[in-house]
């Protein structure tokens, strides 16, 4: 790759296509100056949310707007590219910040929330930037951005219980030591990738032919870190003791903005760079495990009792269904895909939401009990959770059942049916995973032996009502974005 | 306004819960209203004059999709039964957290509306999926057995994502699922159309259910709370006929000859089981759900030797079939609400303190066994001509055995409750009040008015054309 493109000065379109971006970055500082400022309390912690929210709708709206003027191109020497893929992920990812920047008073952390906001904003900027990043550094830079804050977030648990301040130490630890070691493998394989081109650009990438062995190991490490970031099944075994010891918000976070970050990156590598005959050489083992996931993924939440383990779990067969709809590189296939993804942080975040709200506190943050007879003590919030729920499981009348039909249609449209085989059974096993929390809202119990519910905060409310809305609503108005096709160039 | 039906049953369902839970009789009545609005509204369309067709984009990608109600012949039969099964089984609720109940059972009639009135394939399999979940909420909300409730409902929906995956198949090579009432379509290729016959098929015949794919049922069935047994057993296993009548043969006629003698087995086979259990069975739900078994393989039967007669019969035999079910679990219902079973061996000798409930259920069981008067007649009658007439002879002679059988489980049902020595622990109870006889009489009045002049259950030619059957006449003679 010649160097002169890299070489500066950089024109204004440079960077106002990094604007949302930078809102994200520099809205933190100053949240952290206000809860520097403030004396802790309730309008500190407001504030400082306020102020996250705010920087976070700012940047959904320039967003919309750069989508709307359609103004796209490469920034920064081709280390941004600037599109309706990256705008599109950056849309998912900002909304799912959002809500679960507003699940944060929920916890008993009252003088922790600058921090939080603060890590979590820039852990989205890392997502934001993996959704645009058009060389390996970059990506590399995104993942990191995005971990980073996260090994922090999952930890910063302060007034809890001995028991659960070690859980959430254990999560982040084990967290940092796996996500690593994938990191890893990643780079590796970017080294190796590196090694067959002599350059750091994707662009490079296209022109090597299939035979190069740098290349296949290459991508192959490559596609490992991917794998594990994502939670594709042989590596998924992180991911439900992770999300387990996470608090709450940072649990909802992680479920969406990483796997989002990670699957534009792998989007992009498979339309931008494999041409369709590398395709079925290289990428088959990520269908492979993309159809395990749905299978196992949904086996092990059989038996989950814990909503965050439960829902680590429903997650990894998601993104099964997700990559599903990417296999055979068809258009529509991307379009559902992203489509699914938006429907899935709905789906997911707006059950978090619920969690947020019916766990009294971090002690004994969110087992499947405290949904018992949730119907009779608050049926609005337990019909939006069964709303929630049959949107996971994909029966009507909610988004989740359009977006499985566009992805088996997708899956017909390229071929791929024994994906659409084994989306079909992971669902079927996955109705009782969810339908099992259904039922234990709404089997009469004697509300004698039930806990009110008294969140700490009623934020989150926002959050279902706005999720449960769009789960209603993209029933019946399936828009997927078009113009989502990634390019390197 | 067959919009405004679908939405508004769904919508004045929803509107149920904004009542306070305490309002039970007010409930009630509000559910009866909304049942026979819609009742009276249906009675109203003329089906030789069907009100137009409405229809609203919903998918333009990957195939077209339309939210598109229409009410044909046949439709029009079936939509009529569910209103007026839904209005007696409402009529006959009493249960407790009654506001609730009859909020989910309005659910349950809009949704089943919209899917014998949808003229798309895309809706349909939003439907067949949507009227599980009332049913599996009154399930658990109304004390029957967890084990029961996940059969049925992982059972139907296994099935139900099969229907999914064929209807996205179809849309996708089709280009679009608006193809119900369509007449007969050209066929797909041979490469595809068996199988996804095949996906629609299974979700066919798990909703019926057909032998082997029956187990969910007997359960179902006997515990279910009377008024939902009688909606579910007598409407929404009506789901998967009528799909093969609407969807099967015009679409995939070719196949459909192709599969029927596989099928025609199955259908004996749940013909033949189904009346031997029955008759051995020692719970009169269960007797109901095997007589079911038994009556819903005839019809399948008669949808696969393709004869003009025995669709006819069978479309008729769809009707009566859930007139005289709903009103046997109404009854039974009233049975068990006075004497907290329903098994044979606890029960005798009821007819002397209660005449009434004696006589109904009279009524009930020589519907079901085929007295000649009563509408179940008129389509076994033509059933067993049209099967006759299609060239098996020797099938129409079996499908004899089972009626005869009918009458021997349904006899015995009768004898035990009503006659015989009266059982001496037995609480007494009084007979059925008029508001009980007010939820039988009209399933009733129409088992005898179809029973007495067929001609009523006759529907517009045209509805049959549009199914296809002249055409696969043809196609079965030159086969």
């Amino acid at each position: 790759m010649p160097v002169q493109a890299l070489v500066p000065p950089f024109g204004s379109f440079d960077y106002s296509a990094l604007l949302p971006l930078g809102i994200v970055a520099v809205t933190p500082l100053i949240g952290l100056l206000a809860d520097l400022i403030m004396p802790a309390g309730e309008p500190r912690r407001g504030i400082v949310i306020g102020i996250s929210v705010a920087g976070l709708l700012g940047a959904i709206y320039v967003l919309v707007r750069q989508y709307v003027s359609h103004q796209f191109g490469p920034a920064f020497g081709y280390g941004f590219i600037l599109g309706g893929f990256s705008i599109a992920f950056n849309l998912i990812v900002c909304a799912a910040a959002i809500f679960s920047l507003l699940m944060v008073p929920t916890q008993r952390d009252d003088d922790k929330e600058g921090p939080i906001c603060a890590l979590m904003m820039w852990s989205t900027l890392g997502a934001m930037l993996m959704a645009g990043a058009a060389d390996l550094m970059m990506i590399f830079l995104g993942l990191e951005i995005l971990s980073l804050a996260l090994y922090c977030l999952c930890g910063m648990i302060a007034r809890a219980s001995d028991v659960r301040k070690r859980e959430a130490r254990e999560a982040a630890l084990k967290y940092l030591i796996l996500s690593s070691m994938a990191t890893g493998f990643m780079l590796y394989g970017m080294a190796l990738l590196f090694g067959a081109t002599g350059s750091i650009d994707l662009v490079a990438l296209q022109a090597v032919p299939l035979s190069n062995p740098l290349f296949d190991m290459g991508v192959g490490l490559f596609l490992i870190g991917v794998a594990f970031k994502i939670g594709l099944v042989p590596f998924h075994v992180w991911m439900p003791d992770v999300f387990e010891g996470a608090p709450l918000p940072a649990t909802a976070f992680m479920s969406v903005v990483t796997k989002a970050g990670m699957l534009a990156v792998f989007a992009r590598f498979l339309f931008g760079i494999l041409s369709p005959s590398h395709d079925d050489a290289l990428v088959w083992p990520i269908w492979a495990v993309a159809g395990i996931s749905m299978i196992v993924g949904n086996l092990g939440a059989l038996h989950q009792t814990d909503m965050k383990r439960l829902l680590a779990y429903s997650g990894i067969a998601q993104l099964g269904y997700i990559l599903a709809a990417l296999a055979g590189t068809s258009t529509l296939g991307m379009r559902y895909a992203i489509f699914y993804l938006g429907v899935y942080m709905f789906m997911n975040i707006g059950a978090f939401s619920v969690t947020a709200l019916v766990a009294r506190d971090s002690e004994e943050d969110a087992h499947m009990s405290a949904f018992s007879g949730l119907g009779t003590r608050h049926p609005v919030l337990a019909a939006a959770m069964a709303f929630f729920l049959l949107s996971l499981a994909g029966l009507p009348p909610t988004a989740g059942f359009i977006g499985k039909i566009l992805i088996l249609s997708s899956t017909v449209i390229t071929g791929y049916l024994w994906l659409a085989g084994l989306l079909i059974l992971g669902t079927a096993i996955s109705i009782y995973v969810y339908v099992k929390i259904i039922r234990a809202m709404y089997v009469p119990v004697d509300l004698a032996h039930i806990r009110e519910i008294r969140p700490l905060s009623h934020l989150p409310w926002i959050g279902v009502a706005v999720c449960s809305l769009a789960t209603f609503v993209f029933e019946f108005y399936p828009v997927a974005l078009h113009d989502v096709l990634p390019r390197i160039r | 306004m067959l919009g405004a039906l679908v939405g508004g049953t769904l919508i004045l369902g929803l509107l149920t819960f904004a009542l306070p839970p305490s309002a039970e009789r007010t409930a009630k009545w509000y559910g009866v209203a909304v049942a026979l609005a819609g009742l009276i509204l249906i009675l109203f369309m003329n089906p030789w004059s069907p009100p137009p067709d409405e229809s609203t984009r919903w998918l333009s990608y990957p195939f077209s999709s339309d939210y598109h109600l229409g009410i044909g012949g046949i439709s029009y039969a079936i939509v009529e039964m569910l209103a007026l099964c839904t209005t007696c089984a409402l009529l006959a609720t009493k249960v407790p957290r009654q506001r609730n109940f009859v909020g989910l059972m309005l659910m349950l009639e809009g949704s089943m509306l919209g899917l014998f009135l949808t003229r798309d394939l895309l809706v349909f399999a939003l439907l067949w999926d949507a009227m599980l979940i009332p049913v599996f909420l009154l399930m658990i909300g109304w004390s029957v057995h967890p084990a029961t409730a996940w059969r049925f409902l992982i059972y139907n929906v296994s099935g139900g994502l099969l229907l999914l995956l064929a209807t996205a198949a179809y849309g996708v090579i089709y280009g679009t699922t608006d193809v119900i009432g369509k007449g007969i379509l050209p066929p797909l290729s041979d490469a595809w159309a068996p199988w996804i016959l095949a996906g629609f098929a299974v979700a066919f015949l798990v909703k019926t259910p057909v032998w082997p794919l029956h187990t969910w049922m007997p359960d179902t069935y006997a515990e279910l709370p009377a008024p939902v047994a009688a909606v579910v057993g007598a409407v929404q296993s009506k789901a998967g006929l009528y799909g093969f009548i609407v969807i099967g043969l015009p679409l995939f006629g070719a196949q459909m000859h192709q599969f029927a003698p596989a099928l025609l087995t199955l259908g004996y086979v749940g013909l033949l089981y189904g009346a031997f259990v029955a008759l051995t069975e020692g719970e009169a739900r269960k007797v109901v759900a095997y007589s079911s078994l038994s009556h819903l393989g005839l019809i399948l039967a008669a949808i696969f030797v393709f004869n003009e007669y025995a669709l006819r019969g069978a479309v008729v035999y769809i009707v009566a079939h859930g007139l005289f079910t709903a009103a046997l679990f109404i009854l039974l219902g009233f049975v068990e609400a006075r004497e907290e079973t329903s098994a044979l061996s606890r029960i005798g000798g009821l007819a002397r303190r209660n005449p009434k409930l004696a006589g109904a259920m009279a009524i009930a069981a020589l519907a079901t066994l085929g007295l000649p008067g009563l509408a179940g007649f008129v389509g076994e009658l033509f059933i067993l001509v049209g099967i006759y007439q299609a060239g098996y002879g020797w099938l129409a002679a079996v499908a004899l055995i089972a009626i005869i059988l009918a009458a021997a489980y349904m006899l015995r049902v009768y004898q035990g409750f009503m006659h015989g020595p009266e059982q001496a622990d037995l609480p007494q109870r009084p007979d059925l009040r008029p508001l009980e006889l007010l939820a039988l009489a009209p399933l009733f009045a129409a088992l005898v008015l179809i029973g007495v002049f067929p001609g009523i259950a006759r529907y517009p030619d045209q509805a049959y054309a549009m199914i296809g059957t002249t055409p696969l006449v043809m196609l079965e003679k030159s086969r």
